[in-house]
């Protein structure tokens, strides 16, 4: 692993501690000046993941997530390859959540306006106006919205927006225990995650870049095998399925 | 290098647009193509039509009015259904849809009326209990041709813009390669009409009027919906094996390796080669082909709904699915199903759509 990396997102780590104990201060998010606008990503360091799930466990006690869906998810896979006529078997872990596209499908195929992108990036549901016809279910090209059945309306991840506005990070990203995920803001030049897109550049891919999507949210380490629907078995656990 | 990749942990989607979802463009495309087949025979006149068109009318007039229930069944918040019109997002065609649906039933209710008023006027001259009642709808009982036809056009403007919006909104979905085809509102079209042929045929048999020469009528244009049905089969199948459009391949890629998706569209070219046959061979009989085509047009949404939902989009395999007994399930498909035998009933005890020999309807 690269040195930097490792101390960088150590670094970055380290600066959310205050964070969680004092719940003030918010040295990663940077500062900006006053009416500027955010451009929240997230950059997500797949060689980091240890798939313990603290994120998605964070997230379902954030924002009370229905315990048949989820917001955010570290998707598990079993990869068996023959390498030269050696097989290798390993474990590949992928970090799943809104991709908060900066062109986002879900957004034009809601009939009353009710998903939308806030002026800091983050596509989210005013649940207000829904109508829980989850047509923006069946747009998301990642599955990453469902139907919440306590409230008959659309759900997704909101880059936690109302952590953002008091000043913290993204519940998935202060747990995350092996320092895999990183946020900011891509309009401030001098933030953590400029400098790390910057150094990695050559290996930076979004998943299905193809949809034309342009996700917010940005891998190192992701594998070409993953970046689009996974052709292999299907999972072997499920949740218990709403009505079935 | 070859790689095997087992799914340990993921996240499986279930279906969001329930059965109500397929019962809806099931009922609401069966009463657009009833609406089309009533036309030769109430708006142009064209004679050999007019038993057929009648049963059309009320086969459109039924599946209209029930299927407005089924869509709102599908959402999660049945009770918020006016934002479509408080708040209404104009890049979206299910938002357009909310507009095109009152034009068209709105319409389609006009002009059965016109059709009609004739035929009430006479059940109000003949007296009885009801005789006021058929008198206040038939307001003067005028047949005016011309009415008819302007309130056929008002409805079949409304008619083109549902079967337009209801295709659209599904292929616009870029995210679901088995919807995101051209040539979905075109298959879904031509199954509605054929389903509606099929449902006039069923109707004959189920309200005692089965006469030789509409039967045979009918078995004909149904034939030739299910030629087109089989063109447009093919030439979807072509894209995909001939790697001539992207979301083509990409949608034969997913289910292509699938035993039951194998044997889904196995089903699907049978039932259509086996209605066809029927049709040009037993020509004088309706009511197989009838159920066969309307079998057929269910089946075709409940594949593209239910069965294309079932794909993931990032997860490896499927999406299981099992029909539940509640409400999202077994309950809302009979009781869609119910809804249409209690509007059926009540409009065929309001006024006495079977025979056409007592009707003035031209």
């Amino acid at each position: 692993m690269n040195e930097d990396t490792c101390s960088a997102a150590r670094r970055s780590f380290l600066k959310a501690l205050p964070v969680v104990t004092a719940g003030a201060a918010v040295p990663s998010l940077g500062a900006q000046a006053p009416g500027a606008r955010h451009h929240w990503a997230m950059l997500v360091d797949i060689r980091r993941c240890i798939g313990c799930q603290a994120c998605t466990v964070s997230c379902f006690m954030e924002n009370a997530v229905p315990e048949d869906n989820f917001r955010t998810i570290v998707s598990t896979y079993a990869v068996e390859q023959l390498r030269e006529g050696k097989k290798e078997i390993g474990t590949f872990m992928l970090p799943r959540l809104c991709n908060h596209c900066s062109n986002p499908p879900c957004v034009p195929v809601c009939p009353v306006g009710a998903t939308f992108k806030q002026p800091d990036g983050e596509v989210v549901v005013n649940a207000e106006r829904c109508v829980g016809c989850a047509y923006c279910v069946q747009a998301c090209p990642y599955d990453a919205r469902f139907i919440n059945h306590e409230t008959g309306k659309a759900d997704k991840c909101t880059f936690c927006t109302h952590r953002l506005q008091a000043g913290l990070l993204p519940a998935c990203v202060e747990t995350c225990v092996g320092g895999a995920r990183l946020f900011g803001d891509l309009n401030d030049p001098h933030s953590e995650i400029n400098r790390l897109m910057a150094l990695h550049k050559d290996e930076l891919k979004t998943l299905k870049p193809e949809a034309g999507t342009h996700p917010n949210v940005f891998y190192i380490g992701l594998e070409d095998e993953f970046v689009g629907r996974i052709d292999g078995e299907a999972n072997l656990w499920r949740p218990t399925a709403h009505g079935a | 290098m070859q790689t095997h990749i087992v799914e340990v942990i993921n996240m499986p989607r279930e279906v969001a647009w329930l059965p109500w979802a397929v019962q809806y463009f099931f009922l609401i495309g069966l009463s657009v193509g009833a609406f089309l087949l009533s036309l030769p025979g109430l708006a142009f006149g064209r004679s050999k039509w007019r038993n057929a068109s009648r049963l059309a009318l009320l086969g459109a007039l039924v599946c209209g009015l029930t299927a407005p229930v089924a869509l709102l069944s599908d959402l999660h918040q049945p009770g918020r259904f006016y934002h479509f019109y408080l708040y209404m997002n104009a890049t979206s065609w299910m938002a357009w849809g909310s507009f095109f649906i009152p034009l068209y039933l709105g319409g389609l209710m006009l002009y059965a009326w016109l059709v009609t008023r004739p035929d009430f006027q006479r059940l109000a001259d003949r007296g009885g209990r009801w005789a006021p009642l058929y008198r206040r709808v038939a307001y003067g009982g005028l047949s005016s041709t011309g009415a008819i036809r302007a309130a056929a056009g008002l409805t079949g403007l409304g008619a083109t813009l549902v079967a337009l919006y209801t295709g659209m909104e599904v292929m616009v979905v870029a995210a679901r390669p088995l919807w995101n085809s051209p040539l979905v509102p075109l298959q879904l079209l031509v199954t509605a009409v054929a389903g509606a042929i099929g449902l006039v045929l069923v109707l004959e048999r189920a309200m005692g009027i089965v006469r030789v020469a509409d039967t045979r009528l009918l078995n004909q244009a149904l034939a030739a919906s299910q030629f087109a049905a089989l063109a447009v089969g093919a030439i979807w199948l072509a894209l995909g094996l001939f790697e001539l459009s992207p979301s083509h391949v990409r949608a034969l890629a997913e289910v292509s390796g699938s035993p039951e998706w194998r044997l889904t569209a196995a089903w699907a070219a049978a039932a259509t080669l086996l209605t066809l046959a029927l049709a040009l061979l037993r020509s004088g009989h309706g009511l197989l082909t009838g159920l066969l085509a309307m079998h057929s047009a269910w089946m075709m949404r409940w594949t593209l709904f239910i069965g294309g939902q079932e794909i993931p989009k990032v997860g490896a395999g499927f999406h299981a699915y099992h029909l539940p007994l509640g409400q999202d399930g077994w309950l809302g498909l009979f009781g869609t199903a119910g809804l249409w035998v209690f509007v059926f009933i009540a409009l065929t005890s309001l006024f006495p759509w079977g025979d056409a020999r007592d009707s003035q309807m031209t």
